[in-house]
């Protein structure tokens, strides 16, 4: 729990002001984030998941009105690879976010507001790492828009 | 734009405490009160409790609920639950809307406040979605419970003998005139030096004439040439080559073969002769000649009818059998197709008694073209043995990988060889060995065989010296050479390749059938409704075989049961006519083939039988034509609205 205290502590913004929002698929990175829980490590609050079966259901126009609508971050995990319930759906999610990591920048966004990521099922710590580190990133960035 | 909100009923769990020591929902519900979809909310100290769902049930026909959210845990615990009490309460299980403020609120969150905050936002955000849900309804349809086995080695066999002795009806078949695979051709197999035929003919026994045989139909000397259609309704189309004899009325006393003049090789023996009608080696089964129309006198168009004049069975043979197709409806498919060993030669090699593994067993084998001696091309036994293990494999320039069975062969090909010819001089060339398991250990441990270990397999020589022939290997080693035998890599076999091209099954790196999982769902093709047994899926052993058969025959069960249609999730991909521009990209991206394109109306279609919802499609189809139902579009903004809101 500290690590996202301190981390916290050191930011320039409030908590409540940063939105973040996570496309989780169903299989892997949420049941990590799940994990996570039954773990009692800490998620940034100012995270909201919005559950997808498959991160390559995550279409990059999603990601940039996602951004659009006030979003400060997005996020979108993974199963790794050679892992997905889909057999391939995560390497079109990478393919992907390689394709939106240059176009967010094309579009005046910095690309630290996106994130591509892999979490497995039993990622439960991965997860809380990334998301804290994600949110503190994010602090110290200005508010978008 | 004002709309109209669907009366939403709204369920704050507790979790027993769990949640509440974290979540104020009296403030959540404040904090929502003004949303304008105006909720109607209920606390309940433990949603998911038996009591609490007989309540919650009457609670949501009394407010008349039309759309629900639940706030309690992941969907991952109780998705099914919260589903089920929509179906009581009379409301379309699909307009449920879970909130995972456990997992994902109160355990992860330190501060209450923040928690609190959160689970409102989360809300505000399955409030937004579950006012777009959709009623959906799983559909069902009836399936053929007949099972098609393609091969009828071990694992084919056993496959199909287990779908019989459930009662299945089975078809099942085979490209060669006789069944067994591989196996029933070795006189012994590993690690226990059991007998091949011994193992195997109570088997083909049960399958001809047992009890389940009434259920099995047997096609041989056939072919599968065409597959349409899709899981619990397949129809595969099959060629059957004539066998030119009457199945039900030849009695198997192969006077035919006796009689018959003419000679052909024997290619199931790699060496001698055979009749042009007849079986390619004793004992095998269904005891039925077959004839060779290539090398039969009558066929040539010579005047001879030896065979049939001196047939006792009047009619038994028939020369004008032609050639038949089929169309057969089933439900599964069980792919049993098998591997195969393809002879190679280390570069340059030339000369007398070079052979592969398969023509050495079928050489010792005791209905091979000796009669089980061991002797070379000059009738002479030989004086040395050289196994070449690795005979290929682990090598960049013919095949990567280790096959994992060769060792075992090895092993027992040498044992047997040094038990045929006293004073033998066997040694083993290898590279690497893998020789797992308890019995195989044995294998080793009793094992008299000189090991030398060689590098490169092009870098061997065949060198004539003083005391007869050697081998020499790269590094400089001899050994005496008089016969040597290559344990070439196992090779996915021809009919492995061909059911992969027809059914569009993925292949691995190797070329064997890809697997819906690796470790999981090895029996499984991607392709729903196909199974698969036996060394198709990669270099195997004869108890592998018998496993993934029983295997794949087991989840064909499972998946098609007599009574029970075939019930279709209704979370698939579906295109808009209108919105579609035809321009395919979907049908590639699909992992499971269930996109095909409808030339007559110009538009890719979902096969939901097929469809597993995953929404590749749906988010690179650059029309946004095709939608992911229960994960529309429409669905996931209003979702990230309302989190953000």
């Amino acid at each position: 729990m500290s690590e996202c205290a301190v981390q916290r502590d050191s930011c320039c913004r409030e908590p409540a002001e940063l939105k973040i929002v996570a496309f989780l698929c169903n299989w892997c990175s949420y049941a990590g984030a799940d994990k996570a829980g039954g773990s009692a490590l800490p998620v940034p609050p100012e995270l909201s998941v919005v559950r997808v079966m498959c991160s390559g259901r995550v279409e990059p126009t999603l990601v940039l009105e996602t951004l659009r609508q006030g979003a400060d971050g997005v996020m979108v995990l993974a199963c790794h690879p050679g892992d997905c319930h889909y057999k391939e759906g995560n390497f079109r999610a990478l393919c992907r976010a390689e394709l939106l990591e240059r176009l967010v920048v094309q579009l005046g966004v910095d690309p630290v507001r996106f994130c591509f990521d892999y979490v497995s099922a039993a990622e439960g710590e991965k997860f809380s790492r990334i998301t804290c580190e994600f949110a503190a990133r994010l602090r110290q960035l200005p508010p978008i828009g | 734009m004002t709309m109209r909100y669907p009366r939403t009923a709204v369920i704050l769990c507790a979790c027993s405490g769990i949640i509440s020591e974290k979540i104020d929902w009296t403030r959540v519900e404040t904090l929502l009160a003004d949303h304008p979809s105006r909720p109607l909310f209920r606390q309940d100290q433990l949603a998911c409790g038996s009591d609490e769902l007989d309540g919650l049930c009457r609670w949501l026909q009394e407010v008349k609920a039309e759309r629900v959210v639940v706030a309690a845990c992941s969907p991952r615990e109780h998705q099914a639950t919260f589903r089920g009490l929509l179906s009581r309460a009379g409301i379309n299980p699909w307009f449920l809307q879970l909130v995972n403020v456990r997992e994902q609120g109160a355990w992860v969150t330190e501060d209450a406040a923040a928690a609190t905050l959160k689970a409102t936002r989360l809300i505000r955000g399955a409030l937004e979605r579950v006012n777009r849900h959709r009623p959906l309804a799983a559909r069902s349809i009836p399936v053929h419970t007949r099972v098609a086995v393609v091969g009828a080695g071990p694992a084919g066999m056993q496959a199909a003998l287990t779908l019989a002795r459930a009662g299945r009806e089975v078809v099942l078949i085979e490209k060669e005139p006789m069944i067994g695979g591989l196996p029933v051709r070795y006189d012994e197999l590993f690690p226990n030096l059991e007998c091949g035929p011994c193992l195997l003919e109570p088997v083909m026994g049960e399958l001809l004439h047992g009890p389940e045989s009434e259920q099995v139909t047997l096609l041989t000397l056939s072919e599968v040439t065409a597959v349409k259609g899709s899981f619990g309704n397949w129809i595969l189309s099959v060629r059957q080559k004539p066998r030119f004899v009457d199945v039900e009325a030849c009695i198997g006393c192969m006077i035919c073969q006796e009689v018959c003049p003419e000679r052909r090789q024997n290619g199931w023996n790699r060496a001698g002769e055979l009749a042009a009608i007849g079986v390619p080696f004793a004992g095998a089964l269904p005891n039925l000649p077959h004839l060779d129309t290539a090398s039969c006198r009558k066929f040539r168009g010579e005047p001879c009818e030896i065979c049939s004049a001196e047939c006792p069975v009047e009619g038994a043979l028939d020369f004008e059998a032609q050639e038949r197709e089929l169309e057969l409806e089933v439900g599964a498919i069980v792919l049993a197709t098998g591997a195969e060993e393809r002879p190679t030669l280390p570069a340059g090699f030339a000369g007398r008694d070079l052979m592969s593994a398969y023509s050495f067993e079928r050489l010792i084998a005791t209905n091979g073209a000796t009669g089980g001696d061991l002797v070379k091309a000059d009738g002479s036994a030989p004086v040395s043995l050289v196994l070449v293990q690795c005979a290929g494999s682990l090598d960049a320039g013919h095949t990567p990988y280790c096959s994992g069975v060769c060792c075992r062969e090895a092993l027992k090909l040498a044992h047997l060889a040094a038990a045929k010819v006293e004073g033998l001089t066997v040694t083993r060339l290898i590279k690497e060995q893998s020789v797992p398991g308890l019995e195989a250990g044995r294998q080793l441990h009793n094992d008299h065989a000189a090991v030398v270990r060689y590098g490169r397999f092009d870098a061997l020589s065949l060198e004539e010296g003083p005391a007869g022939r050697v081998l020499k290997t790269g590094e400089g080693t001899e050994v005496p050479a008089d016969m040597v035998v290559f344990l070439n890599p196992v090779l996915p076999g021809a009919g492995t390749a061909q059911v992969a091209e027809l059914l569009e099954l993925p292949r691995d790196g190797a070329g064997f059938l890809g697997q819906l999982h690796t470790l999981a769902e090895s029996c499984a093709a991607p392709l729903r409704g196909v199974y698969l047994a036996g060394s198709c899926r990669g270099p195997g052993d004869v108890r592998e075989a018998f496993a993934t058969g029983t295997a794949a025959a087991g989840l064909a069960l499972s998946a098609l049961v007599p009574g029970r249609d075939l019930v279709i999730e209704p979370e698939v991909a579906t295109v808009r006519p209108e919105a579609c521009a035809g321009c395919r990209t979907c049908l590639k991206l699909c992992p499971y083939r269930a996109i095909e394109w409808d030339d007559a109306a110009r538009m890719a279609r979902v096969n939901d039988l097929l469809c597993r919802g995953c929404g590749t499609c749906v988010a690179g189809c650059p029309s946004a034509a095709i939608d992911g139902l229960g994960f529309t579009r429409d669905m996931l903004r209003a979702e990230i609205k309302g989190v953000l809101s």
